[in-house]
């Protein structure tokens, strides 16, 4: 009789566990495993040996690249925040039907339903130095002449990322606001709170957990991208991932796998590091 | 004190609150004195939370002027009204601690942390929750959280306190003992409470001032007592309870006493006090209760005849400890109710089925104003009679 329940709760975890196990797990293994081969002519050879890692920690491209992408992370981290809660809290507090909630909450998605690469490359015919915005600043007469750092710099890079990711940062705030009992910010009224009080020290300590993750999601899309920089910067800035995705291409796979086990250390540092600021544990059993 | 005054008398005059085209208070004019406990009472929908809400601050009268302790308020803030609410589902702001909970509204004014924890921790005292100062709200009970929110709310020192259903959430135990709690806080403080409720034991219980209220209208205010033995209309009659409202036509006037007869037959006398209703009129009364005798109709049919009696059959038979409650079905119309002390009830004791003749006395007999039939559609949604 005992023995029962105890199966049956077995039974519940083993699908995701055995999702986990093979497309998580085994492949990790291997790229751990991987990352201390060596290698040379398109061969492999299983050796156990650092000089992967003490390549990459000895070159002074790898601080260059965790650098730019660290930028690129917080810069976006930043601007998505600032929209993504901006549209939230509008959508949560001055949206008053439910119905129209709905309505522009399926507007902000609209974007989604073509994939990211279209999304991305449409930006270059208008950030372009004949595109749609220089011609509409020339012929307005603001500018004299195209702005060259619109497109294939790093303005570019964020702008797309910005398109891309701030809808991960708007759900998972809108979620956490929209639970606020509003009845809470009537108490915070009556007790004295006037408009900026009733935000510090009720809306926002109530999103955090909301924040949380959608910064988890923004950072570690940013962390783990390759192809957006790559595009958009017209090949003048890298990230982490695109010096991997060239080992990759050159058939050099224990260093590009020694590369991605220190981006992965790297960000779960950073996911930590969030989760240690704001306990996401409630929202997701709520 | 940013008002200057204690003073927590209030005046409601000519307040009507719109939203969109439905009214959900129509001219309504109400004042209650400082320092008294008024309950605000009616069924859902009736505009008596709207009405708590605009006293507190928190909703604008559409037009009306509202003054506490003499100063017109509307435009005011909770906190320049000298007001302070406790939220039906108290609204404890889940990310603090009790203490700071408490606390909250000493902050936004400035004070420092020692001095505000110590005023909370004073407070929480006096509501005996000293013990759960470092608990989250959601670590306690309903009845725990509902005296960290009277905390709360009097923490400000308010001239009036607001209270919106503050025993809806808890169970029938909690809620009997926080009805006395309530009642001693404030006369313990010595300040004004208004206390919105749907819920007739609970206002007559604790009240000073009872306001029955229909559809965005006063149907009457005035002492529990009075509410009570004296209901003015017949839906403040039907939904206090206490009552059994009879209409009939006038039949004939005679030594300042007046004979209605209904359709069925039954008839009822009363006194009649100034004005004398012309014969073949209206007239609407209530006779309560508790001053019915009920006796086995023994095949003297003849009896129904006489003034202030009418014949029926039991239709329910609940014991309620110290008096039975005998519903009697009429061949049409609303149940008759009797309810019958339990030492005269055990005596010769009735069955569901008998037939049986209810007679009262003309001196009971009570005139109402207003239409026989109000309150009786709404009693469905009150939730039906209490007592």
């Amino acid at each position: 009789m005992k023995a029962l329940p105890r199966l049956a709760s077995w039974l519940q975890v083993a699908p995701v566990a055995l999702i986990l196990v093979l497309f998580f797990g085994l492949p990790m293994l291997v790229v751990v495993t991987v990352s201390f081969f060596d290698y040379g002519q398109g061969r492999l050879y299983p050796t156990f040996i650092f000089d992967n890692y003490v390549e990459i920690f000895s070159s002074s491209v790898t601080l260059r690249l965790y650098l730019s992408s660290l930028k690129f992370a917080l810069i976006v981290w930043a601007v998505t925040l600032l929209i993504g809660f901006n549209i939230a809290y509008f959508l949560v507090f001055h949206v008053r039907t439910l119905l129209w909630q709905i309505g522009l909450f399926l507007l902000c998605t609209v974007p989604f339903w073509t994939s990211n690469i279209i999304r991305m490359i449409s930006w270059i015919p208008f950030l372009g130095r004949n595109g749609i915005f220089n011609q509409t600043l020339e012929g307005a007469g603001i500018t004299s002449q195209p702005l060259e750092f619109l497109l294939f710099s790093d303005f570019a890079v964020i702008v797309a990322y910005v398109h891309l990711f701030t809808l991960f940062m708007v759900v998972p705030i809108f979620n956490s606001m929209a639970r606020i009992d509003r009845s809470l910010i009537e108490a915070a009224y009556d007790a004295g709170a006037g408009p900026w009080r009733i935000f510090s020290e009720i809306i926002l300590p109530l999103s955090k957990t909301g924040i949380a993750l959608g910064s988890i999601f923004v950072i570690t899309l940013v962390m783990g991208d390759f192809f957006v920089v790559k595009t958009m910067s017209g090949g003048q800035s890298a990230s982490v991932v695109s010096a991997l995705s060239n080992e990759i291409s050159a058939i050099q796979y224990p260093p590009a796998a020694a590369n991605a086990m220190i981006l992965v250390a790297i960000v779960t540092l950073m996911v930590s590091g969030i989760l240690r600021l704001v306990d996401i544990r409630k929202e997701l059993i709520a | 004190m940013p008002s200057g005054t204690r003073n927590g008398e209030i005046r409601i005059v000519g307040v009507t609150k719109r939203f969109g085209d439905m009214a959900a208070v129509s001219d309504l004019s109400l004042t209650i004195p400082d320092k008294a406990y008024c309950c605000l009472l009616g069924p859902s929908g009736c505009g008596k939370t709207t009405i708590l809400r605009m006293i507190a601050g928190h909703e604008t009268p559409t037009t009306g002027e509202i003054r506490i302790g003499g100063e017109p308020v509307v435009g005011l803030t909770p906190v320049q009204r000298g007001t302070a609410m406790m939220f039906q589902s108290y609204a404890l702001f889940p990310h603090r601690s009790v203490l700071d909970n408490v606390a909250f509204s000493l902050k936004l004014r400035g004070a420092s942390k020692a001095e505000r924890h110590r005023q909370a921790r004073e407070l929480l005292a006096k509501v005996r929750m000293e013990r759960f100062a470092d608990r989250l709200p959601v670590q306690l009970s309903g009845g725990q959280q509902q005296r960290v929110a009277l905390a709360r709310a009097l923490i400000t020192n308010p001239r009036v306190l607001l209270l919106d259903e503050p025993l809806s959430a808890l169970d029938e135990y909690l809620r009997l003992r926080m009805r006395g709690e309530l009642r001693r806080v404030q006369k313990e403080l010595g300040i004004t409470f208004i206390h919105v409720t749907h819920t007739q034991l609970e206002a007559i219980a604790v009240a000073d001032l009872v306001v029955v209220m229909a559809q965005g209208r006063i149907e009457q205010a005035a002492s529990a007592r009075e509410i009570f033995t004296a209901p003015r209309t017949a839906y403040v009659a039907r939904f206090m309870g206490g009552q059994n409202v009879l209409s009939g036509t006038v039949e004939s006037v005679a030594d300042e006493h007046a004979i209605v007869v209904d359709e069925h037959g039954a008839s009822f006398s009363t006194a009649v006090i100034g004005e004398v209703p012309v014969r073949g009129s209206r007239l609407v009364g209530s006779v309560r209760r508790d001053r019915i005798s009920v006796s086995k109709a023994q095949g003297c049919a003849a009896a129904s005849d006489k003034v202030n009696s009418l014949l029926g059959e039991v239709h329910a038979i609940e014991y309620q400890g110290s008096y039975v409650k005998v519903t009697i079905e009429r061949p049409t119309g609303e149940g008759f109710v009797a309810n019958v002390l339990d030492v005269d009830f055990f005596r010769g004791p009735l069955d569901i089925g008998d037939s049986v003749l209810a007679r009262w006395s003309a001196r009971d007999v009570l005139i109402l104003e207003g239409a026989a039939d109000a309150g009786e559609a709404s009693m469905d949604e009150a939730g039906g009679v209490l007592i």
